[in-house]
């Protein structure tokens, strides 16, 4: 008998976040970060970044291109964002959209009303983000990161694009009309220098809440973030999984190579970092000497601690599949979703991680030294990793790992140890031994990657 | 005993209580135990949470915009998430200090008072802050939240300095109103009902409460002082305008939450799925029974009715507002709770599906009887017994995964504004009411939802209440927790299954096993009121 056909199905409304905003203020930023979040959670997300079906009738144009008294740019402009929207509109038709966010400077009432209407009329949600900035400093680094950055200057002379781009914000400045009372029966955010002063108008459903929740806490300020496993521990190296045990001898030597590891990476002057552990032994221990060599604050968070693997703590992955065949199988089948007996899921730890990720957007500089279960979701969250693969991800003991948030992507780049240790990756449906990740997978170091 | 409460407060506060019963909203008590909250992700040795410090929220506004309500409402949630939180009415410090029967000076907050209200004031104040730095300092408190108008600039500077010197961060949230018609909502619901005003006409006495307050409080500065860290609320929630001078998690958490909170008076109700076909069986999600149809006819027909004398009621009093009280009606995405919705549907109210209100999962127990799970996963049952709102068995849900699963849940029954029914499966109802009405989180478990009674939640801007509606004529074997609700939590061992519903014909609290009982608890349709004493108090 088929469930009964009244009362609506969808938990969530659909929403098109538009970003709004001088060029160099972060919008493309927020755009995909807000994506790679709401895909993290599990809430399909897409960015429709109107720049780049601007690039393909024109892809390198000069500053006169966005001249508001320049018919043909401003022809070709609106082209772009009529073949943006359209697109998105066909995204949300397919029924798999829940959230989109057009990227593009939408300075004008005019443009906002626009949006604002089609949306309407196709019964998705139109919420602004606005990004203001007036801090010249700011938008100057802005600037130098997307003239190396943006398509639009791939190959050019740095100093040239960066005057080109100064021009073309002059361009927008001219026409740009901020959001005001006018449009106060739109839903609206408004980032005011960085989030330090913030408007929140008419927010009618939660998702939209949870949305402006992620956004407040996100900065766009230049900064790195390290991530490392613990050296490798006792338990790493009979195989046994969880626990909390001491670091092996070989662990405590990165431990000790960790501080110049960490300097190798490059550390821009006068930066302040701040290092954070689980409260476990093994990841404590591994900071240990950096903290000592270079007086970096550090907390230790329980949120960081190692999944659960609960009726399994402190068995080798040979007794698990000996003692709990099924659940061994059930595992490799839905390795996300799987969750230990009286233990975690690696869905459990990302719900966990949540606060971390806040609190990670709110600050600037960080070396995280955590375990591997913790360390994928948190990887997975930075380089959007979907579900199905995180789980599997090598990330293999003493290396480093620096991410670098750029405006059309994260940077990463490894640094490896060069101290010897076990393996603890395992591949899908192999047998219940650690194994060393397949070369053809495997990152050279200090590689580089968008 | 609590030391931080004098023998003289207690004395002078009709409204505190050390220890209330699971009917009674338990979010003025003070935690005993120092068991997680229901929806706590993990603990710390010092008891503080996230890393963020030491905090006093401080309210600001004139009386009657709605700043009891929003500390009440934040209290729940952030205990709810194992923030350790109280809250610090300055009212009620006042009315412990001035002696019962006497007002309080008439120049009591002008800003050019007499010396000997200064020196009242100074008293008043200091008492109050004096055991805030004792609840953050020396019982572990996180969050205090201090509830007064602070009308004055230089006051609120003054207080960040000193908060600032015992190293505690400060965050205003000022709840700002130009909206007359909350306003006056505001003062009708919660300041108008004392004695003084008994023969008044409603909006009479509006009128005179305002003017009262705006001679009373001549001066009122709204917050423009951007070297502090404050959340203003426009109009309930209209606008929020967010000054962010260093916020941490938590923080920025509250934001989250007061964009989904506003000071509209709506009531919940929580009605339990019909009987259904295959009641064993989790995975079958089977149809209704014939008992299940003839459930939700009756359930339906008793809350209309109910609805209906309340409506008149109201009428008769003279009240308005009963037009703006639609009903709309959620239920999980399970076949049973659905169709338990029909007549609803059929009367023409908006039906709305949510898959996380789907019930506790059972995992491998499910269709097991408790013998055989007893048999099976005798050291599983041991440790549930320990632990029961904790304890997952075998590829189950425990009543802390449904708690934070349904956190969305509970962020837009906040933020909805019309009354609203819920039908779900006991366990959900359970973890639900356990955040309306504070429950500990080990109660949880073993709160019981009969079948033949619909719970009413009656939200009052210091406290949520809690009443049961009974359904009548319905065949007794499907009033108790039903056969279809697996045993989980397993009752203790020596418990004859199932027990006797809490709100039994009789009206006699459960014979369940005395250990298992929370203490203090009531006949079910006893209903406790606390007086409300608002009118003297211009704060």
């Amino acid at each position: 008998m088929p469930i009964a056909n009244f009362g609506t199905q969808s938990d969530d409304s659909k929403i098109c976040v538009v970003m709004v905003g001088l060029p160099a203020r972060g919008k493309s930023l927020i755009a995909g970060k807000a994506m790679r979040y709401l895909g993290w959670v599990g809430i399909p997300a897409r960015v429709f970044n109107v720049g780049s079906y601007r690039r393909f009738s024109t892809p390198q144009p000069q500053a006169g291109f966005f001249d508001p008294h320049n018919e043909e740019g401003e022809r070709m402009r609106r082209a772009a964002a009529e073949a943006a929207m359209s697109d998105m509109l066909q995204w949300f038709n397919t029924g798999k959209g829940v959230v989109a966010i057009l990227d593009a400077t939408n300075s004008t009432k005019d443009r906002r009303r626009w949006i604002y209407e089609k949306c309407t009329e196709a019964g998705i949600e139109a919420l602004f983000v606005e990004s203001i900035c007036d801090d010249e400093d700011l938008i100057m680094t802005n600037i130098k990161e997307v003239k190396t950055t943006s398509p639009d200057y791939k190959g050019q002379d740095p100093e040239v694009a960066a005057l080109d781009f100064r021009n073309r914000i002059r361009n927008y400045e001219k026409v740009y009309e901020t959001i005001d009372d006018d449009e106060k029966s739109y839903t609206y955010v408004k980032l005011i220098n960085v989030g330090s002063t913030v408007i929140i108008n008419q927010i009618k459903d939660y998702l939209s809440s949870r949305l402006v929740y992620y956004i407040q806490n996100i900065h766009i300020k230049p900064r790195s973030i390290w991530l490392s496993r613990h050296g490798e521990s006792e338990f790493n190296l009979t195989g046994r999984i969880g626990g909390d045990s001491n670091i092996s001898e070989r662990g405590e030597a990165y431990a000790r190579a960790l501080p110049e590891l960490m300097r190798k990476s490059g550390i821009p002057d006068n930066t302040k970092i701040v290092i954070w552990t689980s409260t476990l032994r093994r990841t404590i221990q591994s900071a240990r000497h950096l903290k000592a060599e270079t007086g970096y604050e550090t907390l230790e968070w329980k949120a960081l601690d190692e999944l659960d693997s609960g009726v399994c703590d402190g068995l080798t992955y040979e007794q698990i599949a000996e003692k709990y065949p099924e659940d061994f199988a059930a595992r490799d089948e839905d390795k996300y979703n799987y969750r230990y007996r009286g233990g975690e899921s690696y869905r459990d730890v990302v719900i966990r991680l949540e606060p971390i990720i806040m609190e990670l957007e709110r600050s600037e500089n960080v070396i995280i030294v955590t375990h591997q279960a913790v360390l994928r979701c948190i990887y997975a969250y930075f380089m959007n990793v979907p579900q199905e693969q995180s789980p599997w991800m090598e990330v293999p003991l003493h290396t480093l790992i620096k991410l670098t948030p750029r405006a059309y992507g994260t940077e990463e780049q490894r640094f490896k140890a060069d101290i010897p240790a076990v393996s603890t990756w395992r591949g899908k449906g192999t047998s219940a031994k650690h194994q060393e990740f397949p070369a053809e997978g495997k990152k050279e170091d200090t590689e580089t990657k968008n | 005993m609590d030391t931080l409460l004098t023998a003289e407060i207690v004395a002078n506060s009709p409204r505190f209580r050390r220890k209330s019963s699971i009917f009674v909203d338990a979010i003025h008590d003070l935690p005993e135990k120092a068991d997680l909250a229901p929806a706590q992700l993990y603990s710390t040795e010092s008891g503080r949470l996230f890393h963020s410090g030491r905090i006093v929220i401080i309210t600001v506004g004139l009386p009657a915009r709605g700043k009891t309500h929003i500390s009440v409402a934040l209290a729940r949630y952030l205990r709810w998430l194992g923030v350790k939180t109280r809250i610090f009415h300055l009212g009620d410090y006042r009315r412990a200090t001035i002696p019962f029967g006497e007002d309080m000076p008439d120049d009591y907050f002008y800003v050019n008072a007499t010396a000997k209200s200064v020196l009242l004031r100074q008293k008043i104040v200091r008492k109050c802050r004096e055991d805030i730095y004792h609840f953050l300092n020396h019982e572990n408190g996180q969050i205090a939240i201090y509830d007064a108008v602070n009308p004055l600039a230089s006051g609120r500077r003054s207080l960040a300095k000193e908060f600032a010197k015992h190293d505690i961060e400060t965050l205003f949230i000022e709840s700002w109103c130009d909206d007359e018609r909350i306003i006056e909502e505001n003062v009708r619901r919660v300041k108008i009902s004392s004695p003084d005003y008994v023969s008044w006409k409603s909006e009479d006495a509006v009128k005179h409460y305002l003017n009262r307050i705006y001679s009373r409080i001549p001066q009122f500065q709204t917050m423009e002082e951007k070297d502090l860290n404050y959340i203003k609320m426009i109009n309930a929630g209209e606008r929020l305008i967010v000054n962010n001078r260093s916020f941490g998690y938590l923080s920025n958490r509250i934001v989250f939450y007061l964009l989904n909170l506003h000071i509209k008076s709506r009531r919940t109700y929580f009605a339990r799925a019909g009987v259904s076909l295959d009641a064993d069986s989790y995975k079958a999600d089977a149809s209704l029974s014939e008992q299940g149809e003839d459930y939700a006819k009756k359930m339906t027909a008793r809350l209309l009715a109910h609805r209906e004398e309340e409506k008149q009621a109201m009428i008769e009093r003279g009240e308005t507002g009963y037009e703006s009280r639609p009903l709309k009606v959620w239920t999980s995405t399970r076949r049973r709770t659905v169709e338990t919705a029909k007549y609803f549907h059929e009367n023409g109210y908006k039906i709305r599906q949510r898959s996380q209100l789907s019930q506790l999962h059972p995992g491998v127990c499910e269709k097991m009887s408790e013998d055989r799970i007893r048999e099976e996963f005798g050291d599983e049952v041991a440790k549930h017994e320990l632990d029961p709102y904790h304890h997952r068995y075998p590829r189950a849900e425990s009543y802390h995964d449904l708690a934070v699963r349904l956190e969305p849940i509970i962020l837009e029954l906040e933020r909805e504004q019309t009354d609203l029914l819920i039908i779900a499966h006991e366990s959900v109802l359970r973890v639900l009411y356990g955040y309306l009405m504070a429950c500990n989180a080990a109660d949880i478990p073993f709160l019981e939802f009969p079948r033949d009674e619909i719970i009413e939640i009656v939200p009052e801007s210091y406290q949520n209440e809690a009443q049961r509606i009974h359904i009548p004529d319905l065949p007794e074997e499907i009033i108790p927790a039903s056969p279809e609700d697996l045993k989980i939590p397993v009752p203790p061992s020596g418990v004859v299954s199932p027990t006797q519903g809490l709100g039994s014909p009789e009206g006699q609290a459960t014979p369940q096993s005395g250990h298992r009982t929370p203490s203090g608890i009531r006949t079910p349709r006893e209903r406790e009121r606390i007086s409300q004493q608002h009118v003297e108090d211009v704060v």
